[in-house]
């Protein structure tokens, strides 16, 4: 299910209880988003139509006189002395040849002279996105900016989720590969596309070929080299614009030039070999995306993409390199057969023999420039040709094509990619398994459940993580032994797994009411609507007190609405129940009503104020409505009741970020960290920061995860 | 000297034509990556050092920047990053703005120039790597431009022929056109890198800047176009915007994502005659006024609008 449809289904939602800080954000976003349609429809109503009377009138009186001076319109009457006058400039500065003036004007003069036909602008403003979403994504894109000044790679860093829509992230995606080539023009073509990368990687964005791709111009050697050959085939007053500038545009306007492209394209068949190994790139590319590849392997991708699809996209013939069709497979399939040496061959021998052939016939043609080929293949060759194709050879060497040897690779590497989204799938199937620790020292204890239990009491949430795995080893059935494994997990920062311990608690005990509402505010978390909703309804089934409430043929079919009713009914049978009140506050996150919510979570703080988590679920839920303030004072609360609480202090630290208070939310991250190293979100988090902070000083020890130097730099 | 406080990053400053202490300020959130925009009319009071807003107009994607109209004191045009053109009438009521949407260009529109001979017109260049001419009478476009094989970031009506103007490429070419010809009639192939503004000389019709990420400004003689006649060194990144003064023959005032604000005589041997870092960031935008001589506004990433006499600091107050 991609992101959009979880958004736009409503299934985004706020972080209470043990609350990730990584979906935060979301929650806000879905609310502006959501909140924005009715918006939307109401501005859409406001627009006006552009041909109210009062503009047009404003405008128009002078309209016919000014329409009869435009250009176009000359070809009606005699030329205008200011025209005239242009057109001497022009000529001035060289001769050049006028035939085409009728046809430049035709177009205007079809032009229809209509002039209320204007379709008024109907574009809605989007809502203006100033929550915790739009904070991050603008503190990561300013990191990004930043980073052009700081030299320092950007390192793809994963995000909470944003909920960008296709059309955001295909903005970003085209707009940050342009302007990083205008930030960034120190560096090497390299150290820009693993730039954009990392920012693309890291919001989740696929860097497909849509995307526009360098300037034609960085090729400067070639066409140095084409310029000067062309400028002595070509004298006279035309060569000074470089017919080879001309001759590499889109326009039709080629003339002869362009019929023998295309008689070479016959000639040696358009096999499009370059597009169809950017395809693949392409795909292998996202794949990677899927699989958190590292950098240096999308960087060193993106880059033979890149070029393939340069190769594959100018049409200016040099880098058309097309050999003939059917030899490249033959060779292809030759080679991996007899493995090594393929990338090599194919370098010397066949990328280059449909160029020389093609050089030769320019050649040819030109009746000159014999020795033009050779100079060509060398010049070419200082393209770095050689990394890409080794690139291409390393990953058919590394057994891509796995043992088929069937005759198509194409068909045999399309195969794999399917393989390869097909493994992705059953390894998300099965994240809902609970992954043990190595090397426990409390296997064999006694009582391992109830050293687990005193150390959560102290705290130790990472070491009672362990004594309650080897309770959980020795007892599988033992539902509370899961059930504190998952609430420590969830304290600890860690939400895979602490929704894998409580889904084994439900297994043991499924009508465990603390399991339900653990996983009922577990996948409020994870934006699971359905399942959030079932297991909230199921506490409320099971229940003592409540159960009669809820009739069991709602179970088949929940809706967001009889569930909140019933929660109502619960809560108006026993205001002092301050469970009730809690399930309350999650299901109005669920709806992203965070007034309510907050409400909620205040009725029950008033019954139960020392529940530290309570503190925490209304402090995330005021983080979500934009009451940052206000959320730091509730995680305070809950810090003040337990001062080990890993997770109180990382949401503390988010709640200053998003208030543009940097300095103090590295501290906390820290602090954070100090109790918890493992807690991965909020190391991302403590980076985004430092970069915001303008502390690319210690930018290496976070990434060295040096917490000594860390806590000294930043002492809370 | 008066400070403007924009909510998102500024993109475009310009002066209006009509009066002495109006501009016009193009902005878009997140840098322009991604998000809404606004166009500021903005006032410069009289008495005080400070500016006041007279209106704001938002919309659905960044703003990259902003023309006012040559012929009515109260319309401006606004180049849009979801590649439309909009035509916004501050006398109008809020409700019957944008008085017209233009929607051709396939991609952003980065800049827009509106002729200041002819007044009837004004030009847009789209990162579709097109330009086009349009009239606010008409429907559609008059004419498209398509020969540049790269974005193209600006454009800049030629100050004394009506139909001759100038496009500025990240394909390393500023063209020239000539609205009545079927194709550029000129093509400088100025930088090795792309190039992102270029300005006309407003005394010698035959003068040309250009700006590019290369860092340098190449002042062009368009009569001899094969080595530039000044090259301007200083900038240390990609220089954003040039503009020739008004006022003074000689004189350009450049900004770069360097953070600053340059000012160049390109005529004497040490060209660099001023520079000014009151950004903190980016600097995008830049602008002189045609009415008073020596005042000039820029804008950057650090949402702030400043305006000041040459020769004092922007940041005095």
């Amino acid at each position: 299910m991609s992101m959009r449809e979880l958004v736009t289904g409503g299934a985004a939602c706020a972080v209470p209880g043990s609350s990730s800080s990584s979906s935060n954000p979301l929650g806000a976003l879905a609310n502006a988003l959501i909140g924005s349609s009715s918006k939307t429809q109401e501005r859409l109503r406001e627009i006006p139509n552009a041909a109210a009377p009062t503009s047009d009138t404003q405008f128009y009186s002078q309209v016919d006189d000014s329409v009869a001076a435009l250009p176009g319109s000359e070809l009606d009457r005699p030329f205008l002395h200011s025209n005239a006058q242009g057109s001497d400039f022009i000529r001035g500065l060289r001769s050049f040849d006028d035939n085409g003036l009728a046809d430049a004007w035709e177009e205007i003069q079809r032009q229809p002279h209509l002039d209320h036909l204007y379709d008024p602008a109907a574009a809605p403003i989007q809502p203006t996105l100033d929550g915790p979403p739009q904070r991050v994504l603008s503190s990561f894109l300013h990191s990004f900016v930043d980073s052009s000044r700081s030299g320092i790679p950007l390192h793809p860093t994963p995000l909470p989720l944003l909920g960008l829509s296709q059309g955001d992230k295909q903005c970003i995606r085209d707009r940050s590969s342009i302007m990083a080539r205008h930030f960034f023009a120190d560096k090497s073509e390299d150290f820009i596309n693993a730039q954009v990368n990392a920012l693309l990687s890291s919001l989740e964005i696929e860097n497909d070929v849509r995307a526009r791709g360098p300037v034609p111009g960085r090729f400067r050697e070639l066409e140095d080299y084409w310029n000067e050959s062309q400028g002595i085939l070509k004298p006279g007053a035309r060569s000074a614009d470089g017919w080879v500038t001309e001759f590499s545009q889109y326009t039709a306007q080629h003339g002869d030039t362009n019929a023998w492209v295309r008689s070479f394209e016959q000639q040696h068949g358009a096999s499009s070999w370059a597009s169809e190994f950017e395809q693949e790139q392409a795909q292998l590319t996202s794949i990677d995306h899927l699989n958190g590849g590292d950098v240096a392997n999308l960087a060193a991708i993106e880059q033979t993409r890149m070029l393939a699809h340069t190769l594959s996209q100018n049409d200016d013939p040099k880098f058309q390199v097309k050999p003939a069709s059917g030899s490249w497979a033959t060779e292809y399939q030759q080679q991996y057969n007899g493995g090594g040496t393929w990338a090599d061959e194919f370098v010397h021998n066949e990328v280059f023999r449909g160029p020389d052939q093609w050089v030769n016939e320019f050649a040819t043609e030109r009746e000159r420039h014999e020795q033009a080929d050779d100079q060509w293949v060398n010049e070419f060759s200082k393209l770095h040709v050689d990394d890409w194709v080794e690139e291409f050879g390393h990953q058919v060497g590394e057994g891509i094509l796995g043992d088929t040897s069937s005759d198509n690779w194409a068909n045999a590497y399309d195969e794999f990619l399917n393989e390869q989204v097909a493994a992705k799938q059953r390894s998300d199937a099965s994240s809902g398994v609970y992954v043990f620790s190595d090397m426990n020292p409390y296997v064999g204890h006694p009582n391992p459940l109830k050293e687990g239990q005193e150390l959560f009491r102290k705290g130790l949430l990472s070491e009672a993580v362990l004594a309650l795995e080897a309770e959980v080893m020795k007892n599988p059935e033992n539902a509370e032994g899961w059930r504190l494994l998952g609430i420590t997990h969830a304290e600890n920062d860690d939400d895979q797994q602490a929704i894998a311990a409580m889904m084994r608690a439900q297994e043991a005990d499924p009508t465990n009411l603390e399991v339900l509402l653990a996983l009922g505010v577990s996948h409020t978390n994870e934006l699971e609507q359905a399942a959030a909703l079932k297991y909230l309804y199921g506490w409320l089934q099971h229940h003592p007190k409540y159960g009669t409430l809820a009739p069991p043929e709602l179970g088949d079919s929940l809706y967001y609405a009889d569930v909140a009713r019933l929660f109502n009914e619960a809560a108006q049978m026993s205001p002092e129940d301050a469970d009730v009140h809690i399930v309350l506050g999650v299901l109005y996150n669920l709806s992203r009503e965070y007034d309510k919510a907050i409400a909620s979570f205040k009725t029950a703080l008033k019954l139960k104020p020392n529940d530290y988590s309570l503190w925490n679920k209304l402090g995330a839920t005021q983080a979500n409505s934009v009451q940052s303030a206000d959320a730091i004072l509730a995680y305070q609360q809950a810090l003040d009741l337990k001062p080990n609480y890993v997770r109180a202090w990382a949401n503390m630290g988010i709640s200053y970020a998003n208030q543009g208070l940097y300095e103090q939310s590295i501290r906390y991250y820290v602090r954070a960290l100090a109790m918890n190293p493992k807690a991965d979100n909020a190391w991302q988090y403590l980076r985004i920061s430092l970069s915001c902070a303008s502390r690319n000083d210690m930018l290496e020890p976070c990434d060295s995860r040096n917490l000594e130097l860390l806590q000294k730099e930043f002492p809370l | 000297m008066p400070v403007f406080k924009t909510p998102f990053n500024g993109y475009s400053v310009r002066f209006s034509p009509f009066y002495e202490s109006r501009l016009a300020v193009a902005t878009a959130q997140n840098f322009g990556i991604l998000g809404n925009g606004r166009v500021h009319v903005i006032d410069l009071s009289p008495t005080s050092p400070t500016i006041n807003e007279l209106i704001a107009y938002d919309t659905a994607d960044g703003v990259y920047d902003v023309a006012w109209s040559e012929s009515h004191d109260s319309v401006l045009v606004a180049a849009i990053a979801d590649g439309s053109v909009k035509v916004y009438d501050t006398a109008l009521p809020p409700q019957s703005n944008p008085l017209r949407s233009f929607k051709e260009h396939a991609r952003e529109v980065h800049g827009l120039d509106y002729n200041p001979t002819r007044r009837d017109s004004f030009l847009s260049a789209s990162w579709d790597d097109s330009v086009k001419l349009w009239t606010l009478d008409r429907p559609a476009s008059l004419r498209t431009f398509r020969e540049h094989a790269y974005c193209v970031y600006s454009v800049a009506w030629n100050p004394k022929h009506a139909d001759i103007f100038a496009s500025a490429s990240g394909d390393c070419t500023v063209r020239i056109w000539d609205v009545r010809e079927p194709g550029s009639t000129m093509i400088i192939p100025g930088h090795e890198h792309e190039i992102l503004s270029c300005d006309w000389n407003k005394y010698d019709d035959c003068l040309i800047a250009s700006a590019s990420v290369d860092k340098s400004i190449r002042i062009w003689d368009v009569r001899n176009y094969r080595v530039p006649l000044s090259v301007l060194n200083g900038h240390g990144y990609a220089i954003r915007k040039i503009k020739f003064s008004p006022h003074k023959r000689n004189l350009i005032v450049s900004c770069s994502y360097d953070m600053t604000v340059c000012l160049w005589d390109f005529m004497v041997e040490d060209a660099l005659v001023g520079r000014h870092d009151h950004h903190t960031e980016f600097v995008v935008g830049v602008d002189l006024s045609v009415l008073v001589d020596g005042l000039m506004a820029s804008t950057g990433w650090d949402e702030l609008v400043y305006v000041w006499q040459q020769g004092m600091d922007p940041r005095a107050v």
